[in-house]
């Protein structure tokens, strides 16, 4: 609202609050159709100005190549070959109706669970560990965060060494112990637990560093009222913290749900034929970039893994955020 | 419509843009254009002037950059006026395959002369994304009867040559001299693989090693090394399209191969790099290209004997493939990059400097006049990959001429040799595939 004391630039101001606030364009005078101020006219420009360049820069980057991509879908093209032909949904049909998708969506499904939630579990362990007050909790915080920074084909080489059965320090120790070590790059089920196991382990660092977070900005009297009531320690943090730390959860499981679905270094660099490990965004760089070349067939899996990604997040957003305590 | 910007608007706005990132990587470039055609004329390059730089795209197969370079500097000397620029292009065939079709579908960046294997090349023949050479050869007087005879007929289609052998190999039994005789074992690769059956057992209880023999790794070309296990119990991948992989001799033999892991007890499946493996003393005995050679001489710490690849019950000789690498020219570059390419090419293939490559790498020299004198008495173990190209096969059809093939038969393979999955079962489901391959991708684009 506006008073009497309000200057004309303030006044300006707070009546280009309100229209924004109703819908209209900032700048624009507020009376549909009528003429452009000098000064609304440069504010305009200065939002051109400011907005076009990266505007520009998401639409060459993310939506044309997605608009593009649902058109290639609907081609049969060798990637290399300069023609292609029109063939509708029949990249889908293929799809649905192969072997592959059942298997493709199987193990997205398996990866995409297993990492998330062994990421958040794991990494709400690790933040209620560091939020202790100890000594060394600070290097330990760093430590737990690092391999999140680090470059995913150097992490999958590192642990292709540990986990390599011929000669992988894995292997060593267990033949220390007189066992034989698991064919983990060659069996295509131990090969996606593997790829699993070190993407929980460079994963969980991020998680753990949002609920710490999460957990030092929760209420103080709440906890302390909760103390006084008898909860016990375990009482309080089911009944107490984990309600109170439902927005991070929910940040968490939107994020991390949105990165495993497009986790691909780790797969690429410690299992190059997708052999047990072909998740959808894996299975669409396969068909058009190892060696098919199916390159309509694959944008037609990307464009399922694009749906897919939207349905999830539109689903968090209208069901699983009302569970979400925001105070 | 409310214009403030809620967490549920940025959540929203996260998923939309990953969705669409995820869109975005995999998009590829325009398909706009005439079809794809081969080119079948002989490409006239009278009148041509040489362009004065190209690119050359190598993965350096066989560790061999600084030989490439030794050879890139001779010719600098010879042809000032033609500067050719080593690409490393990818780490192995595949990755170079990779680059080279994308710049095949942007149109742009494409280099004068790419290495291209045995699973590649047809590939780029059918997209008409490589050149005849015949125009080239003739123009610019390359001796095609000088080169190895089966090594430059792999290359021919449709009366045409598509490409000249550049590192060419053929797999080679690659045994520790030094278990075998502490076995008590001949100092020699057996014949067939039912005599190594017997040798087997006493190389495991004897040398310490954790196999007698490792299978190569399966995620590498593991289509390629089997054809010889294929080959010795008179089965194959295929026999010329018709897929032969469920035949009984096949099933026999891989069920043999399974039972040496399974049953017997003293074979495994190497995970990366069997050469590596065999040269780190994991096991007794390994297959593996002849373009691992040096490598292995170098890093193994003990004395290293190869021979020819062992027979099988059914055919006891002539069951070893060819492989590695050629070199083709793209189409989609200019006629004077095509000669300056061409000229290079040429320069590359001349004995001398395949000599030179082979003394490095251990790859077979592709011409015949080369003079391998003093090679041999360097490394005479190359003589024995010499010795062995008049005893090989041209590799099945299925193979190298299907897109994919090679990895399904890779994906195959481990279910067989570490899963222990059914072996008639899964032949079958894997002719089933190749046989979708070839009607889908391979035999609309072939010539009646």
């Amino acid at each position: 609202m506006t008073t009497q004391l309000t200057t004309p630039t303030r006044q300006h101001e707070i009546e280009a609050v309100e229209q924004s606030r109703r819908g209209i364009w900032p700048g624009f005078n507020g009376q549909a159709g009528k003429r452009w101020t000098a000064r609304s006219r440069r504010d305009f420009l200065v939002f051109l100005a400011l907005a076009l360049p990266n505007l520009a820069l998401i639409f060459v980057f993310t939506y044309w190549p997605l608009i593009n991509n649902i058109y290639y879908s609907t081609l049969d093209w060798t990637l290399g070959s300069p023609s292609a032909t029109v063939v509708g949904l029949d990249n889908y049909v293929t799809f649905f109706t192969s072997d592959d998708a059942g298997k493709v969506l199987g193990t997205t499904l398996t990866f995409t669970a297993v990492t998330v939630g062994g990421s958040m579990v794991l990494g709400l362990l690790l933040a209620l560990a560091l939020n202790a007050k100890v000594r060394g909790t600070t290097l330990a915080r760093s430590a737990v965060f690092a391999p999140y920074v680090l470059s995913g084909v150097g992490v999958g080489l590192v642990w292709l060494f540990i986990f390599d059965p011929g000669y992988g320090v894995l292997s060593w120790i267990l033949r220390g112990v007189g066992l034989s070590s698991p064919q983990w790059i060659n069996d295509p089920q131990l090969a996606l637990v593997m790829v699993m196991i070190v993407y929980v382990w460079k994963n969980l660092g991020y998680c753990a560093v949002v609920f710490l977070a999460g957990l030092q900005s929760l209420p103080r009297d709440v906890m302390e009222a909760a103390a006084l009531d008898g909860a016990g320690t375990v009482r309080r943090f089911l009944s107490v913290s984990l309600p109170l730390l439902s927005p991070t959860t929910f940040f968490l499981l939107i994020t991390t749900m949105l990165s495993s679905l497009q986790a691909f270094d780790l797969i690429r660099i410690m299992t190059p034929l997708g052999n047990g490990t072909s998740t959808l965004i894996y299975e669409a760089y396969l068909q058009a970039f190892g060696a098919f070349n199916r390159a309509g067939y694959s944008a037609s899996i990307s464009v399922v893994l694009f749906a897919l990604l939207l349905i999830i997040t539109v689903f968090q957003i209208r069901f699983v955020e009302k569970k979400v305590h925001y105070s | 419509m409310s214009s403030t910007f809620d967490r549920r608007g940025f959540l929203a706005l996260a998923g939309l843009g990953a969705s669409a990132a995820a869109l975005a990587a995999c998009a590829g470039p325009s398909t706009g254009g005439p079809a794809a055609v081969a080119t079948n004329d002989s490409i006239d390059f009278s009148g041509v002037k040489p362009a004065a730089k190209i690119d050359f795209w190598t993965n350096h197969p066989g560790k061999s950059q600084d030989v490439e370079k030794a050879i890139i500097e001779k010719f600098q000397a010879k042809f000032p006026d033609i500067k050719v620029n080593l690409v490393t292009a990818g780490s192995n065939y595949e990755e170079i395959a990779q680059k080279f079709q994308t710049s095949q579908a942007a149109k742009s960046g494409l280099p004068g002369l790419v290495v291209l294997s045995d699973v590649w090349w047809f590939r780029y023949f059918i997209n008409g994304s490589i050149i005849p050479l015949d125009g080239l050869v003739k123009q610019l007087d390359i001796k095609v009867d000088d080169f190895q005879k089966s090594l430059v007929q792999d290359y021919q289609y449709d009366g045409k040559q598509w490409a000249l052998p550049y590192g060419r190999s053929t797999p080679l039994f690659y045994y520790n001299k030094d278990h075998f005789a502490a076995a008590g074992l001949p100092d020699r690769a057996p014949a067939t693989w039912q005599e190594f059956a017997e040798w087997a057992p006493k190389l495991k209880a004897s040398s310490g090693a954790q196999y007698a023999y490792l299978y190569p790794a399966l995620a590498g070309y593991a289509g390629w090394t089997l054809q010889n296990n294929l080959w010795g119990w008179g089965g194959g991948w295929s026999k010329g399209w018709d897929i032969t992989c469920d035949s009984t001799e096949s099933v026999a033999a891989l069920q043999w191969a399974q039972d040496s892991i399974f049953k017997d007890g003293w074979a495994g499946v190497s995970s990366k790099e069997a050469a590596d493996d065999f040269a780190a003393g994991v096991t007794s005995t390994t297959i593996s290209s002849t373009g691992s050679l040096l490598g292995v001489l170098k890093s193994a710490k003990f004395n290293v004997g190869v021979g020819f690849l062992p027979g099988g019950p059914a055919v006891a000789s002539g069951v070893c493939p060819t492989g590695g690498a050629g070199l083709g020219i793209p189409s989609g570059i200019s006629k004077e990059e095509q000669l300056a390419a061409a000229t290079f090419l040429k320069f590359m293939t001349e004995p001398e400097n395949t000599a030179q490559f082979s003394a490095a790498t251990g790859y077979m020299p592709s011409r015949v006049s080369a003079d391998m004198t003093a090679v041999l008495a360097k490394t005479p173990q190359i003589k024995t990959a010499m010795d062995q190209l008049p005893a090989t096969k041209v590799q099945d059809n299925a193979r190298v001429f299907l897109p994919g093939a090679d990895q399904e038969m890779a994906k195959a393979a481990a279910k067989i040799l570490t899963q222990k999955g059914d072996v008639k079962e899964t032949m079958t489901e894997l002719r089933k595939t190749l046989e979708g391959i070839y009607t889908k991708d391979v035999q609309p684009k072939l010539k009646k």
